[in-house]
């Protein structure tokens, strides 16, 4: 397939379950789902809890196998890369925000970034740099050497969103990054996250059930019934 | 070493790590410590004793060489060794007045206790010498003991013969302890010239050589080669010599065994590492770790545990070691009857090949058979994470 310019395409995936771990009927999650992302772009996909959507993001990020289709991303087509391939395209081209922050606790907020940098390649002075310059970006130039639990959730997830960002990635797949948030924290990390997108010229991929702040995106797409609309 | 594999190894030894990271670490550590150190104790515990105990036999008993003169050969005269000493030797039976007991009578001379055999054992005499005209010997306090007598007193010293039993008595000038009975009780000492007049031809008469048991193979060969007819104490003692290399080899083998097992246990610590540590691998992984580098740097964190808690071990053990005379000492002086057959008075030796040995073994099995469970850090997938979240 991949013909177009897109940063990221799904072509006819599929995904299904085994019913029980004995097998049984499977359970189809997601039908024959094309989705197209151009750089720099952001599409929502929203949908009902269970609907499929995060399973969609993950197979879309190479975190998950389809049963059928393929998934191509910048000219290389996920299914046929081994795990080393994989980590390499998920460290230097590919950031990620869950609902959980999902930081190392053992670390501080700078260290859970210097790392990302340096798996993505940066020695440890590069990566000490990038990540003093991202967390200030974010607000937290204060906040550097706390670890995780002496952080609020919000803090947390501006220093997620600053480890998805510091290897400036080509895309930013992001599930529920406020699900866990109460509103005040939602809607600044949500106003963060937008900003640092734009001036990043970064392409975001974002479940959300919240509408409001899916339409914050260039499209929305909906799942149902295992397939995806364009809803706006 | 790349700086992300030097950061994560740091952080899972626990350094700038939280307390509970911290404390994880040292507990391994203490308990990989304990265990080296209680192997390290018992080892040189063992090989201390088993020495001890060649020590007292070759210096008391025989000598480290025997020497048998042909009329008119002279001693030799070499640098590597340390005396050479004529000594005889019967068998005989030592009456009591109500006991008896067959001994070996060593007849020797006035310079045969110098200072390498007086470490060997304690010599009690009363202060004013023995003004009796009686032959004089020297029985240990174990057999003293066994025959219910002491200082001074009376015994009588038969050799029966072919043709004939004498009889000689002779008087107690001193009593010794070597601290191990099973020598001591069949041992007395007597002045060399008195066992040749009163024996005869019924004398065995040989030189005894002492010199170092590093040297004793090759100056027996050196000795042999200049026409001397000489033979080792081992020779001599052969059921024991082997008794004591079996049970020192025995002892190693199992002391391998055990750090094997230790090995093995390591490994089962770095797969509860792992274990505990799964969702910060699955994070790793998905922030685009490498799972070879995730692997190396648990590696390396796990074997600089180990290899601290080694030197710690080996340390502890040793000092505990060099505690341990005292403490036998004191055992010993309580003359605890289970422990009549145990040499307790011995002097502390650090077999440093043996101990290596099982370092050496300890560190390889542990270092394979971590790296062998560690193939599981693989098989975390990145997606993990967020399920466990």
């Amino acid at each position: 397939m991949k013909k177009s310019t897109d940063l990221l395409q799904l072509h006819r995936v599929s995904k299904s379950f085994p019913a029980t771990l004995r097998g049984g009927e499977p359970i189809h999650i997601l039908e024959s789902i094309d989705l197209a992302i151009a750089p720099s772009r952001a599409i929502a996909i929203t949908g009902n809890s269970g609907s499929g959507k995060s399973t969609l993001l993950q197979i879309a990020a190479g975190l998950m196998s389809c049963n059928g289709g393929e998934v191509w991303f910048e000219d290389q087509l996920l299914g046929e890369l081994d795990s080393d391939a994989l980590s390499s395209l998920r460290s230097r081209r590919m950031g990620f925000i869950f609902q959980a922050s999902l930081l190392l606790e053992d670390f501080t907020a700078i260290e859970n970034v210097e790392i990302a940098a340096m798996i993505g390649g940066s020695t440890k002075a590069e990566a000490r740099s990038k990540g003093r310059d991202i967390l200030d970006l974010v607000g937290l130039s204060s906040r550097l050497s706390h670890r995780p639990d002496q952080l609020s959730g919000g803090e947390k997830q501006r220093v997620a969103i600053a480890r998805a960002l510091v290897n400036e990635p080509a895309i930013l797949f992001a599930d529920e990054p406020t699900g866990s948030l109460d509103e005040g924290n939602a809607a600044m990390v949500e106003e963060l996250l937008f900003s640092l997108v734009k001036k990043k010229g970064v392409a975001l991929l974002l479940v959300t059930h919240n509408l409001a702040f899916a339409r914050r995106c260039d499209e929305i797409q909906r799942i149902s019934d295992r397939t995806l609309e364009v809803i706006e | 070493m790349n700086p992300l594999s030097t950061l994560l190894t740091l952080r899972k030894l626990g350094i700038g790590a939280n307390r509970a990271s911290k404390r994880r670490a040292l507990f391994n550590l203490a308990l990989i410590t304990l265990v080296v150190s209680a192997l390290v104790l018992a080892q040189i515990f063992v090989v201390s004793m088993s020495r001890g105990i060649a020590d007292k036999w070759a210096l008391l008993a025989d000598g480290h060489l025997q020497l048998y003169l042909d009329s008119g050969q002279e001693p030799p005269l070499y640098d590597s060794i340390y005396a050479v000493d004529r000594v005889g030797e019967v068998n005989a039976l030592l009456y009591s007045p109500d006991k008896n007991q067959m001994v070996r009578v060593k007849g020797v001379e006035p310079s045969y206790f110098n200072r390498e055999r007086l470490d060997q054992l304690t010599i009690t005499r009363k202060e004013e010498p023995v003004t009796s005209t009686l032959a004089k010997i020297m029985v240990s306090t174990t057999l003293a003991e066994k025959l219910g007598v002491g200082l001074e007193d009376r015994l009588a010293l038969m050799l029966v013969s072919h043709n004939a039993i004498r009889a000689q008595l002779c008087i107690i000038d001193a009593l010794y302890d070597t601290g191990y009975h099973e020598l001591d009780e069949q041992l007395v000492f007597c002045d060399l010239a008195f066992l040749e007049r009163l024996f005869g031809d019924g004398v065995t008469s040989y030189h005894e050589v002492l010199t170092s048991a590093r040297t004793l193979d090759g100056l027996k060969g050196e000795l042999e080669r200049a026409g001397y007819v000489v033979t080792t104490w081992r020779e001599q003692n052969q059921a024991l010599a082997t008794n004591l290399d079996t049970s020192r080899q025995a002892v190693l083998a199992v002391m391998v065994a055990v750090a094997i097992l230790c090995g093995y246990f390591i490994s089962e610590l770095s797969a509860q590492m792992v274990e505990d540590d799964k969702t910060r691998i699955a994070t790793l992984h998905l922030i685009g770790a490498q799972p070879a580098t995730v692997r190396r740097a648990y590696w390396l964190a796990v074997m600089a545990i180990t290899a601290v808690s080694l030197a710690l071990g080996i340390s502890v053990g040793v000092l505990l070691a060099r505690l341990l005379p005292p403490l036998l000492a004191a055992i010993a002086a309580r003359s605890y009857s289970a422990l009549t057959f145990y040499l307790l008075d011995f002097p502390i030796r650090v077999p440093v090949l043996d101990l290596a040995i099982i370092a050496l073994v300890l560190f390889c099995v542990s270092a394979l058979s971590v790296h062998l469970s560690l193939r599981r850090v693989a098989a975390i997938e990145a997606l993990s994470c967020v399920r466990f979240d």
